[in-house]
């Protein structure tokens, strides 16, 4: 069965990147404009990954990696940050959130999906 | 009016002044800045709309010709040569994703320039405000205190504004950014 990847932007141009390299090899996409949303969208269907972007309005990436971590349904499932923030001080406060990676913008599609492909299958 | 009592009024002149003409100019700028990105942003639609037709109408073709091609070996030479444009098309979609991802990067630099340019406006409004408040016939030591307050304040406005707009976008090329795994 195709595994499902929450890709949470509120750059519509970078979502239609995510799912294109994701969709191109073999994910289902699901998308969200910000963190509020991807929550939302988590609670209705658990995912296999989800994929965050950092500042984003109403609920920015760390904020939803707290509020996904909280979910009993959400203890294991991989989060990887993508985003352009590329400071040790954010990548720890993400690690200590619960985020299991850290993607720099912008992406390579291979490189994300071999990424994808090692912590998912 | 003695020259002591003009300095009261050319002062609040120069405040006023300073305000007014900064914050014209400053919104010119953010007018400049917001239709860049709203551009960049057309722009990126419609590149991007291109993009995924001409993926679409390339893999098209390239099962086409797979077809065509079916009853040559595996270890035929256009088969070989058909799997090396392969992955050149791979490799320049790929790159082609990478670069397309510019806008979100430039539009979070505009969103942020513009963001500074309105705090600066709102500074220099209340430049204008506080030097209303000059004696315009005041004694030069109660200007001069008056100045020095106005400087206080513009120390811990724009101190808050740099507090505000913590840059988040360093990037210096377009080349894919580090991956790290926890």
């Amino acid at each position: 069965m195709e595994k499902t990847i929450l890709a949470v932007d509120d750059s519509g141009s970078l979502r239609q990147m995510l799912s294109f390299s994701l969709k191109a090899a073999g994910y289902q996409v699901i998308e969200a404009v910000d963190g509020q949303d991807g929550l939302d969208k988590a609670r209705a269907q658990v995912v296999d990954l989800v994929l965050t972007d950092q500042n984003m309005p109403r609920m920015d990436g760390l904020s939803l990696i707290k509020a996904l971590r909280a979910l009993p349904s959400y203890q294991k499932v991989p989060i990887l940050m993508l985003t352009t923030e590329s400071g040790d001080e954010m990548k720890s406060r993400g690690r200590a959130a619960g985020a299991n990676g850290w993607l720099v913008k912008p992406f390579d599609p291979q490189k994300l999906t071999e990424v994808v492909k090692k912590v998912i299958g | 009016m003695t020259t002591k009592k003009m300095l009261g009024s050319q002062v609040k002149r120069l405040l006023s002044g300073v305000s007014d003409h900064g914050r014209q100019h400053l919104l010119e700028v953010e007018t400049d800045l917001v239709q860049t990105a709203f551009l960049l942003g057309e722009a990126v639609e419609k590149l991007g709309s291109s993009f995924f037709a001409l993926h679409n109408a390339v893999s098209a073709q390239q099962r086409e010709v797979e077809i065509l091609l079916s009853e040559f070996a595996a270890d035929d030479p256009k088969m070989a040569r058909l799997r090396v444009l392969r992955d050149e098309i791979a490799q320049h979609t790929n790159e082609a994703v990478t670069g397309l991802q510019f806008q979100d990067l430039t539009s979070q630099l505009l969103a942020r320039t513009v963001q500074r340019i309105i705090g600066l406006r709102n500074v220099l409004s209340e430049l204008a405000v506080e030097g209303n408040d000059l004696p315009v016939e005041g004694q030069e030591d109660e200007i001069v205190t008056m100045l020095n307050e106005i400087n206080k304040n513009l120390d811990t406005q724009s101190s808050g504004l740099k507090d505000l707009l913590r840059k988040a976008v360093h990037q210096k090329d377009m080349d894919s950014g580090e991956i790290e795994m926890f």
